[in-house]
């Protein structure tokens, strides 16, 4: 019962009904249904259908009383929508990344190879080293490496791995931003919930 | 909730205002104790809706006066009574209710001859 009352309090507030005639609404609801729970009733008794939806009933009782100030829009915090940006961002470049890395390694380019392997080997800087199909590490790593044919990481998996979790992840946020952030669905909502078309 | 059922609350939810009014002819009263008058009256359920959003605009077209005051052995309630305004109302909806009463009547009564001469 006070949970019913207290989802219409958080409802009044967010609709901007001044904090008295909130008090006064809410104290006159909880007498009658404890005077009804008193009597073997329910809230049914004193609410009919309404008992089940208290958000629905708090806004049709404000809005036929006349008692709705500026609604306080349901809006996410300032740096919500930052980070979103950030995240998405992220998650992009790295499928779109790994995308290419497997891609390009699946058309044999020496892209392909010095992806595949990084080799130690004294001398300078020579990533993609022409027809060797091998990656270099230069300068004075190579050098203490001394040439040694050091088998580099085969990052294929990797890459097959990023790209599952990066689509993965734009999956799931493109899916949380259409159900819960910001999709036109919510709005749809957001409208119905301050226009109660409802007696 | 039935077929039936359903087209009652549809039409007592068309006409909760005058029935609330009429039972606020009986003595001033709080919402619950309203709800029981309705109930004693035979309109035993309250439908889709509940009377306070009903109360609350007959309160905001100034068709009913409030006040709060104590209530047998519990917490002081708001209390509502018709203002002269809302006793115009109830005379004017009750012409209303029974000229569209009377068509339907008429309407439904063609409709019986029909269907159980």
């Amino acid at each position: 019962m006070s949970e019913f009352v207290d989802e219409c309090r958080r409802e009044w507030r967010r609709l901007g009904v001044p904090d008295p005639v909130a008090s006064e609404m809410a104290a006159d609801l909880t007498a009658d249904l404890e005077e009804a729970e008193a009597e073997g009733g329910s809230p049914e008794d004193v609410l009919g259908n309404s008992a089940f939806d208290p958000r629905r009933f708090a806004a049709a009782w404000a809005a036929a009383r006349g008692v709705t100030g500026a609604p306080i829009p349901e809006r996410p915090s300032p740096w919500r929508a930052p980070i979103a940006i950030a995240l998405a961002v992220i998650l992009g470049v790295l499928t779109m990344g790994a995308g290419l890395a497997l891609l390009v390694g699946r058309s044999g380019s020496s892209i392909a190879f010095a992806t595949r392997r990084i080799v130690a080997v004294p001398g300078p800087i020579h990533l993609f080293a022409p027809g060797s199909g091998r990656g270099v590490i230069p300068g004075p790593l190579g050098r203490v490496l001394g040439g040694t044919a050091v088998t580099g990481v085969d990052i294929h998996p990797f890459a097959w791995m990023l790209f599952i979790i990066g689509l993965t992840g734009l999956g799931v946020f493109a899916f949380l931003y259409w159900s819960h952030g910001g999709g036109p669905r919510r709005y749809r909502r957001r409208e119905r919930r301050q226009n109660p078309s409802w007696n | 909730m039935g077929q039936t059922e359903g087209r009652r609350s549809q039409l007592l939810r068309g006409v909760l205002d005058l029935c609330l009014l009429a039972v606020m002819g009986d003595g001033p009263a709080y919402g619950y104790e309203m709800t029981k008058r309705l109930r004693a009256r035979g309109l035993s359920t309250v439908g889709e809706g509940s009377i306070y959003p009903v109360l609350g605009r007959l309160e905001r077209d100034r068709l009913v006066e409030t006040h709060r005051a104590a209530s047998n052995g519990g917490p002081p309630r708001k209390y509502y009574r018709l203002s002269p305004e809302g006793e115009r109302a109830l005379a004017a909806g009750v012409s209303e209710w029974q000229a569209v009463r009377d068509a339907v009547d008429g309407a439904l009564g063609l409709v019986k001859a029909e269907v159980m001469p």
